[in-house]
């Protein structure tokens, strides 16, 4: 083909002279995709199974990070440059929201070919260095995958609309009226009114749970099933670690139901478990339901299977519990969540965060959840504007520093993988003059340098402007003068990760809340075989003394683990601790042997 | 240890003279004790140390005492002691945990120890090898926790009888509460007539906050800022206090459903107005002070005689915020054995559930005054703490009206009741805290009647 053909089913990609899924098309009308064969793969990340129970998440975006080559747009290349920076940081592995070639109308989550890269991040081979580079220094990276849905731009979709009775004729859910699955609700309230558009090409209906330039795949058709299990191998045969699946719940649709988490969808995730385990053990799948504890625990599959769906699971309502807490200065919002929260089969862990590049939705809740949530944040006009849009760390806690240790400190020891969001380790503020969800989008300061030394570009060409604001802007807060000070919040940071990687209890213990008289005082024990440590957190802003009642561990000595500092031993009397406004402890309980201290 | 449990506690009798008299739980604050008599005392463990349960008589005022005995006692329990026997000392053994650690093997075991029936509630399987850990906190009674599972109350002056915190317990658990912590066991003495109930265990709520604490929590958030409304700041706590309100109420539902409510006619209320008055003239007679109120406190008493009727039912009787936890599960009322200041008998007698109401309006609004007790009047953060009082008490009442009856709709008694609270307190604090008398008298004369 010499000249474009509009009607081609790659018009819409804009990958000329790149591999893209539909360059050929074969004789029977299938379209010809690139193959994992066709790249260099990356070399192996350390095998260790259990990695994501006891690892460190940090999510960055690539557009966000580091630009190679001074176009405003940070790229794979430019972030592989920064890992030595996240080797440093001590985390264990990347989460990439999507990078796959898209028209960009839903923040790249609208993918018009799994097999090729956004062509302003770079290539498939510049992944392939990403990874390999990331590997060397044993960090993981996983990525966003959406498998509910494609762009109207894929080459899948357009050939679905245009030949019917071809091989991709049923990849997509079309219908006459736009009467059926008449019970499933819609999502976005704002933008859509029905989850059915007409396609003038096909003279069709076809079926969106999302925007209505985002069809949903058919996985009644067992050749949709197969071609996403292909997406997923090629990736994993590249090198990548996992996936965060996006929008799970949707994958199949049941008249008569709300179309969500039907046992079909559980069984197309149990079988992309097998493909993980039979053909690549040791990545993983993060599951994102948006849902409540007692409900994403399906995700994890079956319990006595040590759980046979994904690995892990976002805990979405945790973490606008946590600013609830410590707003209240009561431990009860954490606390009920945390006893609401059912025990994950024995393979399994949550994903925690306190903040990512979206917001904090209330739509799959209960009613009396959302009541209580609604009610609680209602009463508080500063809090509701506040966590109710895209905002990050430091802005929502009035850029307080014993705060943003106290809140670094809950997200590191409370049951489940932390996810740090990129920038919050420096403190970085939002410009919530931008549309909403690039408020916190803005480039990584990495100096005090032109653009933030995020790019070599002309300012006026960056993709989003850097934040330049007095208290937040990055003349005031940079890697490169955080790296300088080691009272940092960056060098806090670090410490508190190094902490948690030496003990086991963090990632795999027991969690059990230890009650006291005190409702400022949210105090727990994380057990792992002998690795007992417990933390004590004062959600006040007040100073506070607390009582625990540690008589089990008579004789033992707490150790505070950032400073190894003995504190008194615990006997028969309830522990008596004070703490500072904001103020909180980790400590170790050792046994006095094991010290084997000099009498 | 071979002396008679009997002749030893006897042979205290003049150590227990002195030593009563200083006990928490010791009624006659500040009275001296003439006598004392041991009206039985039985081995309930034997070995060193030994476990004794005695009941003695002190002017007449029964007391339950647990004491062990043994030849030497560690430093720990040296402040535990009560006398000394020619070859033992004799100490309370309430504040040794590893002599009543036991106690929990006889309640598992149904044990009839030292002449007590120890009994697992029907049904109920108790852990047990726990540790004990005395908790010395309450003003009635001693309780000790087993592990983090269990609570053991005993009471220190049990009556003859049915025991209402232990029959109130089992009728809601049985009704399915979930605003109660279930009955695990108890122990009672046969050999009585009716029976004695000498403690009560319950499931203990080991992540539980008391209401009085999370509230001043609230308070003391609100007045470090000296410029925002209660509803303002980020420790507001309404949200709590109206789910508290329907958890009161919830229980005062299930009250009814199990074990009835009727309708008194104005014979029980004049009844009732009787004790009003005759409280109140006990405080006039003791704080002058309160003369200038007694016109609006005697009509707003009066005023409940031109009612036709009062519901009443069983409630919980001496409602505050100090008798409600919040747990990881919601709120949980504790301790149903009545108002403390009502003779055994009065206490079995069904109330109008706006008197527990009115009780909990009152310690919200003591929770809201506490901090400004003693202190110079500063307009600013007494408009504060008003607030606060007058929002949360409204919360409590949205959430008590959005399960029960709208408390608000019935106001005539609702006044007088909180009022006959107040004036009780005045009279309280006058004796106890004067600093204090400032927040009931400001009630009273805050109260809209007296506008």
């Amino acid at each position: 083909m010499t000249v474009q053909d509009t009607t081609a089913p790659d018009a819409a990609l804009g990958l000329a002279g790149i591999p893209h899924t539909g360059e050929a098309v074969t004789a029977d009308g299938h379209l010809t995709e690139p193959q994992a064969e066709d790249f260099h793969h990356a070399q192996s990340a350390p095998p260790d199974p259990r990695w994501y129970k006891s690892a460190v998440f940090y999510e960055v975006l690539v557009r966000a990070f580091n630009d190679s080559d001074g176009n405003g747009t940070g790229d794979l290349r430019g972030l592989a440059d920064k890992l030595d920076y996240l080797q440093w940081l001590g985390i264990d592995c990347l989460w990439l929201p999507p990078f796959y070639a898209s028209p960009l109308r839903d923040g790249g989550y609208d993918i018009s070919d799994f097999r090729a890269v956004l062509p302003e991040f770079g290539t498939v081979d510049d992944f392939v260095y990403l990874l390999d580079q990331a590997h060397k220094r044993g960090i993981r990276v996983i990525t966003d995958l959406v498998l509910n849905h494609t762009s109207d731009a894929h080459p899948w979709f357009q050939e679905s609309r245009q030949h019917p009775d071809g091989p991709y004729g049923d990849y997509y859910v079309w219908s006459d009226t736009d009467d059926r699955y008449a019970d499933a609700r819609i999502i976005f309230v704002d933008t859509e009114t029905s989850n059915w558009t007409y396609d003038p090409v096909r003279g069709q209906f076809y079926w969106h749970r999302f925007f209505s330039h985002q069809p949903d795949l058919n996985y009644e058709n067992p050749e949709v099933q197969d071609a996403m299990l292909d997406v997923l191998r090629f990736w994993l045969d590249i090198g990548i670690d996992g996936f965060r699946l996006d929008a799970v719940p949707y994958l199949f649709e049941e008249e008569g139901t709300n179309c969500e988490n039907l046992p079909r969808t559980h069984g197309f995730l149990k079988r992309c478990r097998k493909v993980v385990d039979d053909e690549f053990p040791g990545r993983v799948l993060l599951a994102e339901a948006n849902q409540w504890p007692a409900d994403v625990v399906e995700y994890f599959g079956d319990a006595g299977a040590g759980g046979d769906e994904c690995h892990m699971a976002f805990h979405f309502p945790l973490m606008p519990r946590i600013f609830m807490a410590v707003r209240r200065e009561s431990r009860f919002p954490i606390s009920e969540i945390l006893a609401q929260t059912p025990s994950i089969p024995s393979g399994a862990q949550w994903g925690i965060f306190l903040r990512n590049h979206d917001e904090l939705t209330l739509e799959m809740v209960t009613d009396e959840e959302r009541d209580y949530m609604y009610a609680e944040y209602a009463k508080d006009p500063r809090m509701k504007a506040n966590i109710g849009i895209r905002r990050r760390l430091a802005p929502l806690l009035d850029n307080d520093r014993n705060q943003q240790e106290l809140f670094t400190a809950l997200l590191l020891s409370l049951p489940g993988s932390p996810v740090l969001y990129y920038g919050d380790e420096i403190g970085m503020g939002d410009n919530i003059w931008l549309g909403d969800r690039d408020a916190v989008r803005t480039p990584m300061q990495w100096s005090p340098d032109r653009n933030a030394g995020f790019s070599r570009c002309d300012p006026g060409r960056l993709y989003l402007p850097t934040i330049a604001d007095p208290v937040y802007g990055f003349q005031a807060v940079n890697v490169e003068s955080q790296m300088n000070n080691t009272s940092s919040l960056l060098h806090w940071t670090r410490r508190m990760l190094q902490v948690r990687t030496e003990h086991p209890a963090f990632g795999l213990g027991d969690f059990t809340e230890l009650g006291s008289s005190n409702p400022s005082v949210l105090a727990y024990l994380r057990k792992h075989d002998n690795d007992v440590v417990i933390c004590v957190n004062n959600l006040s802003r007040f100073p506070q003394p607390v009582e625990l009642h540690l008589s089990e561990h008579d004789g033992c000595v707490p150790v505070e683990l950032t400073g190894g500092v003995r504190f008194p031993a615990i006997g028969e009397l309830p522990y008596l601790l004070t703490l500072p406004g904001h103020g909180f402890y980790w400590f170790q309980i050792t046994r006095p042997h094991e010290e084997g201290e000099p009498q | 240890m071979s002396t008679r449990p009997l002749d030893a506690v006897e042979s205290l009798a003049d150590d227990l003279r002195t030593w009563l008299p200083a006990q928490r739980w010791f009624a006659a604050k500040g009275r001296e004790i003439t006598s004392v008599r041991v009206e039985r005392a039985a081995p309930v463990t034997d070995g060193d140390p030994a476990l004794v349960h005695a009941l003695v008589l002190a002017d007449g005022e029964r007391y339950q005492l647990l004491f062990g005995i043994r030849a030497e006692v560690p430093e720990h329990l040296r402040p535990a002691v009560v006398g000394r026997l020619d070859d033992a000392y004799v100490y309370e053994a309430a504040q040794d945990p590893d002599l009543v650690a036991g106690l929990l093997d006889l309640l598992a075991a149904g044990s009839d120890a030292g002449g007590l029936d120890w009994r697992p509630e029907p049904g109920v399987a108790l852990t047990t090898g726990l540790r004990a850990r005395p908790i010395g906190v309450e003003q009635s009674n001693s309780s000790i926790v087993f592990g983090e599972h269990y609570i053991l109350k005993l009471y220190r002056r049990p009556a003859p009888g049915p025991n209402r915190d232990v029959d109130l317990h089992r009728a809601l658990v049985r009704a399915g509460s979930a605003q109660v912590a279930e009955p695990v066991a108890t122990v009672t003495m046969a050999e009585d007539a009716g029976g004695t109930t000498l403690g009560f265990a319950q499931r203990f709520l080991g992540d539980a906050v008391e209401g009085w604490a999370t509230a001043t929590a609230s308070v003391r958030d609100l007045l470090a800022e000296a410029d925002l409304h209660a509803g303002e700041v980020g420790g507001d706590f309404a949200g709590e206090a109206e789910r508290l309100g329907a958890a009161v109420a919830r229980v005062h539902v299930d009250l009814a459903t199990a074990l009835g409510t009727r309708t008194v006619g104005p014979a029980g209320i004049a009844a009732e107005l009787v004790g009003m008055h005759r409280r109140l003239d006990a405080v006039l007679d003791d704080v002058p002070g309160l003369r200038a109120d007694e016109p609006a406190l005697r009509s707003a008493f009066d005023a409940m005689a031109d009612l036709p009727g009062m519901a009443v039912q069983h409630v919980h009787g001496d409602l505050h915020l100090g008798q409600v936890l919040r747990t990881a599960a919601g709120w949980v009322l504790i301790d149903f054995e009545g108002e403390p200041a009502a003779a055994p008998a009065e206490r079995l007698l069904p109330r109008s559930p706006l008197r527990d109401v009115a009780g909990m309006l009152r310690s919200f609004d003591y929770a809201a005054l506490h901090l400004l007790a003693g202190e110079e009047p500063d307009h600013q953060r007494l408009t504060r703490a008003a607030e606060w009082a007058d929002r949360n008490r409204a919360a409590f009442c949205a959430g008590y009206a959005s399960v029960g009856d709208d408390p608000l709709a019935n106001p005539v008694l609702l006044r007088a009741f909180e009022l006959d609270k107040a004036v009780y307190e005045v009279g309280y604090e006058h004796r106890n805290r004067p600093d204090w008398v400032p927040i009931p008298l400001a009630a009273i004369r805050r109260t809209p009647a007296n506008r």
